[in-house]
């Protein structure tokens, strides 16, 4: 239970909080990731946690070098759909790289990436 | 039209009950003296507008209704009557209130009134703010709504996923004391059959109340034949599946609550678009209790038919004289013109979303689903929809089905649809899926399924069914009748002996119980005998089967349930109580923690 609230209070100011000051937000995930690694059965929250602090931190990262607060707190696919539709396709990539995106959801993304942007010429190259 | 549905035809005397909600609630008003503001838990709102009108609560003194905020209360009235839910976030608000009041030099009188009951964790939170000594406080005890003929709502919200997730059972004491009171107004049940774990308590909580405060024998012959508990975990198929009815489609696209549904006023052909408008749906509209339970391909014909047959009618009435009586029936029919219109507008609005492919592969992949047949296919598709970022209730509801029917997914693929979803819709629906798990909608694999033994002995896929001229339940779903109203038809007919294998595979206990009109002789009772009474009918009249979902049921079961009651051989009528009306979305949203 323990490791189950700190879940909890690791989510609550995440979903609270929409300041460019992500430093204790990602400290709190990690701290998740670390009860959740204390026992065996939580692999999957332990691995889930620690993939969601790296995600933040990736964001943070993508949000000062754009300059467009767009990026954190959406999902990793909305992420890489963003960067696609924005045109920045190598840190697109760099996301799919980090997280190991099957293939599948990839080119679903970057399909509809390329279609809500219009890019026709993008499409029939892929 | 009026939104109160009319209760006359009910085969139990409904009325009455609604009757004493609306005394019950005058009573409170008449304690109070002067002009009130009546402040609601906006939960209630809906409740509220089926027990009475404001017209009457406005003789009562009422000067203004209006939903709780945060905001302080801007009235010149001395009396604020509160009525709430026994929720904490509602208590706060209440606190908040008194201390800006007073903060102002304002003198009030207070009154909370709980719904139906009050609770120590509120007080408590009253007597933390200091306001506890301001109020007065009472019980509104509102544990029926009646929201149709044959129709009754608890008005739990939360009841499925607080006893699944939060093991909170008192609303399992909350539904016995609704069924204790009902016995007050139409005698001691003598048949009882549950399924589940929490039907089978709340039997026992209803015993023990019985025993307190015993059902006297002088209220009769008992009206209600037949007792039928059955929790929602039972069967978590069949909310899942998309409603195919006319009112279950009406539910999944635009939500019905408190049997009324919100629209934009363009849909029913309004000028004012943007504008939304609440469209009452209940039985006092004749034409909306003909096509309510009808599969909605046989509703569009019936609605052009209807539509053709006045447009005959018109063109004779405006070429051949008529006698005058002739022209009266033309007349008579055009009275139901406009809910022809209400009904055609409908029906146009849903076609747009039942005619989408995506709506129609849907359908299909949850008969494959269903038939537990090709697990290939249904992983991929609906990996598919993950990856295409589908709105996440469609998945969760396909992705809960698959993961029943097959008693939990491989570790494997578990992993990586748990994976696919947390990056696809991010990281906070973990919660969500902690508590699909906990709930056994969506686990890991443990033991090999039995569904396909469920699906084949109760009959659940059924292949050519006819909708127009349907002979089985399954019209409802187009081919799948429904696991829960399997158990009730196979319940009614011959209790759960005959099926009791089947019965045995499915989750939780299931009891039956005989009972008599004195206290401590409730016995156990496996015998048939309970059957021999039931055939009989009370009076020349059909005798009646209560039938509860604990957990809530959805509007295609509650078709399902008419259907069986009116095929020919039936010798019962079949009133519905539910914690709450459900259905696939609703029920999710209950494990999707609300974040602030």
């Amino acid at each position: 239970l323990l490791w189950r609230e700190s879940w909890e209070q690791g989510k609550n100011p995440l979903a609270s909080k929409g300041s460019p000051i992500h430093g204790p937000r990602i400290k709190l995930v990690e701290q998740a990731h670390n009860l959740f690694s204390e026992t065996k059965e939580h692999a999957f929250e332990s691995k889930a946690a620690e993939e969601h602090a790296k995600l933040l931190r990736v964001q943070h990262e993508l949000e000062v070098s754009t300059k467009r607060p767009l990026f954190v707190d959406s999902s990793v696919s909305d992420t890489i759909r963003t960067c696609i539709t924005l045109g920045y396709e190598q840190a697109a990539a760099k996301v799919r790289a980090e997280f190991k995106v099957p293939e599948k959801r990839w080119y679903w993304l970057k399909l509809l990436a390329l279609a809500a942007k219009g890019d026709w010429d993008g499409l029939e190259k892929f | 039209m009026a939104q109160i549905p009319s209760l006359d035809n009910a085969p139990l005397n409904l009325t009455s009950l609604r009757e004493q909600s609306r005394k019950e609630l005058i009573n409170i008003l008449k304690n109070i003296r002067g002009r009130k503001l009546l402040l609601v838990d906006p939960k209630l709102s809906g409740s509220l507008n089926l027990i009475t009108q404001f017209s009457l609560l406005k003789e009562h003194a009422v000067e203004n209704l209006r939903h709780i905020l945060g905001e302080p209360i801007q009235s010149d009235c001395r009396s604020i009557l509160y009525l709430v839910r026994s929720e904490i976030n509602l208590m706060k608000f209440i606190s908040s209130h008194i201390q800006h009041d007073v903060s102002q030099g304002l003198q009030r009188e207070y009154f909370v009134y709980f719904v139906p009951r009050r609770t120590v964790v509120c007080e408590k939170i009253l007597e933390e703010a200091k306001v506890h000594q301001m109020l007065t406080i009472g019980e509104y005890p509102l544990y029926t709504l009646p929201l149709d003929e044959d129709v009754l709502s608890f008005e739990l919200d939360f009841a499925y996923k607080e006893c699944q997730i939060d093991g909170d059972t008192s609303s399992l004491w909350h539904i016995a004391k609704a069924i204790h009171k009902l016995e007050f107004s139409f005698g001691l049940i003598p048949n009882v059959r549950a399924k589940g774990k929490a039907s089978t308590k709340v039997v026992d909580i209803l015993n023990r109340m019985h025993r307190e405060n015993a059902v006297g024998s002088d209220v009769g012959v008992p009206e209600i034949n037949t007792l039928i508990l059955l929790d929602r975990e039972v069967d978590m198929i069949t909310p899942m599946c998309s409603q195919l009815t006319y009112e279950g489609l009406l539910d999944e696209f635009f939500h019905i609550n408190n049997g009324s549904v919100e629209l934009d006023a363009s849909i029913m052909g309004s000028q004012q678009s943007g504008k939304k408008m609440k469209v009452p749906l209940n039985s006092s509209d004749k034409l909306y209790k003909e096509i309510r339970d009808l599969n909605f391909e046989v509703v569009v014909q019936v609605l052009r038919q209807k539509a053709t047959s006045m447009k005959q009618d018109y063109t004779e009435v405006t070429t051949q004289s008529q006698t005058v009586s002739e022209l009266k029936d033309f007349v008579k029919k055009l009275n139901s013109l406009p809910e022809m219109t209400k009904h055609i507008n409908l029906a146009q609005e849903l076609s747009k979303h039942t005619t989408k492919p995506s709506f129609l592969g849907r359908l299909d992949i949850e008969h494959t689903i269903v038939d537990g047949q090709s697990y290939e296919i249904c992983f991929e598709y609906i990996e598919e929809i993950i990856h295409k970022q589908e709105p996440i209730g469609n998945v969760l509801r396909l992705l809960v089905m698959f993961s029943i029917t097959n008693a939990g997914l491989p570790k494997k693929h578990f992993d990586y649809f748990r994976r696919e979803l947390l990056h696809s819709y991010g990281f906070e629906h973990m919660t969500t899926l902690r508590n699909l798990e906990k709930a056994g909608l969506f686990k890991k694999q443990e033991s090999k399924s039995n569904w396909l033994t469920v699906k084949r002995a109760m009959q659940l896929v059924v292949d050519d069914t006819d909708t127009a001229n349907p002979n089985d339940i399954a019209y409802v779903f187009s081919g799948y009748a429904p696991l829960s109203i399997r158990l009730v038809q196979h319940a009614i007919r011959s209790g759960w002996r005959a099926i009791e294998d089947i019965v045995k595979l499915l989750p939780g206990p299931h009891m039956e119980l005989k009972r008599e009109g004195y206290p401590n002789s409730s016995v156990l009772e496996t015998q048939q005998e309970g059957l021999a009474n039931l055939d009989k009918l009370v009076d020349g009249r059909r005798s009646l089967v209560l039938v509860v979902f604990i957990g809530g049921v959805t509007f295609a079961e509650i078709s399902a349930l008419r259907f069986l009651s009116s095929q020919e051989g039936m010798a019962y009528d079949i009133i519905i109580a539910t914690t709450k009306m459900v259905n696939g979305q609703t029920l999710l949203e209950g494990f999707m923690e609300i974040m602030p």
